[in-house]
């Protein structure tokens, strides 16, 4: 049974992958014209920085979903047993 | 300053009674259905461990979203700019913080029957002094926290309301509904009121948004005027604006993680699945809430401009007044609004308010007063004490400290401190008693000590400070003190994955 389960913190690539992605959410890597370029109002490193936070957001998704199974398969044979 | 307010007359009241009226409803019907609840701390302040996505998902959304989300922030926005921005990638932060410990934890909750996060910690340490320190953080925390909410409410009604209902007479009404429904139905009278608050919110801030736009001019507009008259609030944040940057994400993402009603929410999913699909969700909610309060920030910047800090704290209230002026319909979505605000800033204060009894209850009470207590006499001294400090807290209310951003990192602060017992010694087997202790007790003081005396390190927020001393002590007294073969053993049985 305990093959099958997978805890997000013991997967080193989610944290690598999530590493890049705080790395990107910091507007430490921006050159001062972005601050000057306007984009519907929104300075362009701002832009950047959306978008980046837009990612984080997309890839917890996806880390939620598919790499934290941990009592989810007991729980749902439980489910069905009960039926 | 002088200016007419919309909300002055009787609908503005009307809508709070309202709200008031359906918040008890849910109350007296949650009791009516559940009155059995009375003899259980699971069922009482857990929800019978039952809770499933779509109401999990509104009730973490009102303990990290407030009503200080929609009053607070767009202040702050119309303050600092674009450096602001910040408030949306840090609400992110919390979900990468959850996967730090949330997998593991619910399956501890699952497995150990867990009502409290400190029950966790007498589980894992076995030592009383590690589970009463804690709980007194939390203690104290929760009860900055409730203080904040208050305040809140407070200055909501009598903000939006232009000072027609007086701030006491605000506070009290709204504090004596909570108690009521909290009292009645426990977990599930507030993870349903929640639900009802966490709709009534967005709807009322994305009508405030669209307002503020058709009124005052979107973005472009702002981004003009500040091109004009401040282009360092559509800078690029450099070096202090940098660091605090990242001082917020992590302080606010870890912290808002490991804030106690949180944790105890991870005890209430109904299932794992459920667990991971609200938080699922969570991740996508900083657009929706903290970016859209934001550009009505920035908007602000443009429609008043030169506001002073303390006039600046008044600027929903004052956009809000200003859009109902223009229309029926405007008008009746910003009393939505402003009910939408009080009824957030109560669903988190009531969360807050039953962590805190829960707190009493079990890890105070119930393990250390009277442990042969039946679990009805712990439930009710929890609800006395809950009641008790909610009265101390309402007299504190009465004069509210400057600005709200103060008090919200002080609490942060201490609570940000049982982060490494948490977190660690869910993972590691060899993290020692002691060393979480000292750890703990120190990272408290020092940033407390730090904050009080105003002393403050290359921009980082103290609360920081704490934690990395908390963290280094942890695991370098863990290291020099080095836990006996018995004790890693039953370490490794507690945490048994």
């Amino acid at each position: 049974m305990n093959k099958a389960t997978k805890e997000p913190i013991k997967n080193v690539k989610v944290w690598i992958i999530l590493g890049v992605l705080f790395a990107m959410i910091n507007p430490w890597y921006f050159p001062q014209s972005f601050e000057e370029i306007l984009i519907y109002g929104i300075p362009l490193w701002a832009v950047v920085i959306i978008i980046a936070s837009l990612l984080l957001s997309a890839y917890l998704s996806y880390v939620l979903k598919y790499h934290w199974v941990i009592e989810e398969e007991q729980e749902e044979a439980e489910t069905k047993g009960e039926k | 300053m002088d200016m007419e307010l919309a909300f002055s007359g009787w609908s503005g009241i009307l809508i709070l009674v309202i709200y008031g009226f359906i918040m008890l409803g849910v109350g007296i019907v949650t009791y009516l259905r559940n009155k059995g609840i009375h003899q259980s701390l699971e069922e009482y302040y857990l929800g019978g461990r039952g809770l499933g996505v779509m109401v999990l998902f509104f009730t973490f959304f009102a303990t990290q979203y407030s009503g200080n989300t929609v009053v607070g922030y767009p202040p702050s926005a119309y303050r600092q700019g674009f450096e602001y921005l910040v408030s949306v990638p840090f609400f992110i932060m919390i979900i990468v913080a959850y996967l730090l410990f949330a997998p593991r934890l619910y399956s501890m909750g699952k497995k150990y029957k867990l009502v409290t996060p400190a029950q966790w910690f007498e589980k894992r340490f076995k030592s009383k002094a590690v589970t009463i320190l804690a709980s007194f953080l939390m203690l104290y925390g929760l009860g900055n926290y409730l203080l904040e909410q208050l305040v809140a409410i407070g200055q909501g009604v009598d903000g939006l309301t232009g000072g027609t209902v007086p701030y006491q007479v605000g506070v009290i009404f709204f504090v004596v509904i909570m108690i009521i429904y909290g009292w009645l139905g426990g977990m599930r009278s507030v993870a349903y009121t929640d639900t009802m608050q966490g709709i009534a919110l967005l709807l009322g801030v994305f009508m405030l948004l669209i307002g503020s736009i058709v009124y005052f001019g979107g973005l472009p507009t702002s981004a003009d005027y500040m091109q004009a008259y401040s282009p360092e609030k559509l800078g690029i944040p450099e070096g202090p604006g940098l660091v605090n940057w990242f001082g917020m994400l992590v302080l606010i993402g870890i912290g808002a993680a490991v804030y106690p009603h949180a944790i105890q929410r991870i005890f209430a999913a109904k299932s794992e699945r459920a667990l991971k699909q609200s938080f699922s969700r969570m991740a996508w909610m900083p657009f929706l809430t903290a970016g859209v309060v934001f550009i009505i920030g920035i908007i602000g910047i443009n429609a008043y401009p030169d506001l002073s800090t303390g006039e600046s704290e008044q600027l929903v209230g004052m956009m809000a007044s200003a859009i109902a002026n223009q229309n029926a319909l405007f008008y009746w979505a910003m009393i939505l609004l402003f009910g939408g605000v009080i009824a957030a800033i109560v669903s988190t204060a009531d969360s807050v308010l039953l962590t805190f009894s829960s707190i009493v209850s079990n890890d105070l009470y119930g393990s250390y007063i009277n442990p042969e207590a039946s679990e009805q006499k712990k439930l009710l001294v929890g609800k006395l004490v809950g009641v008790a400090a909610v009265g101390i807290l309402v007299w504190v209310a009465w004069y509210p400290p400057g600005t709200l951003y103060q008090i919200f990192v002080l609490k942060f602060e201490l609570l940000i401190q049982i982060a490494p017992a948490l977190i660690l010694g869910l993972y590691w087997n060899r993290l020692h008693t002691k060393a979480v202790f000292a750890g703990m007790l120190t990272g408290t003081i020092a940033a407390s000590v730090m904050t009080l005396a105003g002393i403050s390190f290359l921009g980082l927020a103290n609360g920081l400070w704490g934690l990395l001393l908390n963290l280094i002590i942890c695991v370098v007294g863990s290291m020099v003190m080095s836990v006996s073969v018995m004790e890693e053993k039953e370490a490794k049985q507690v945490i048994g994955m």
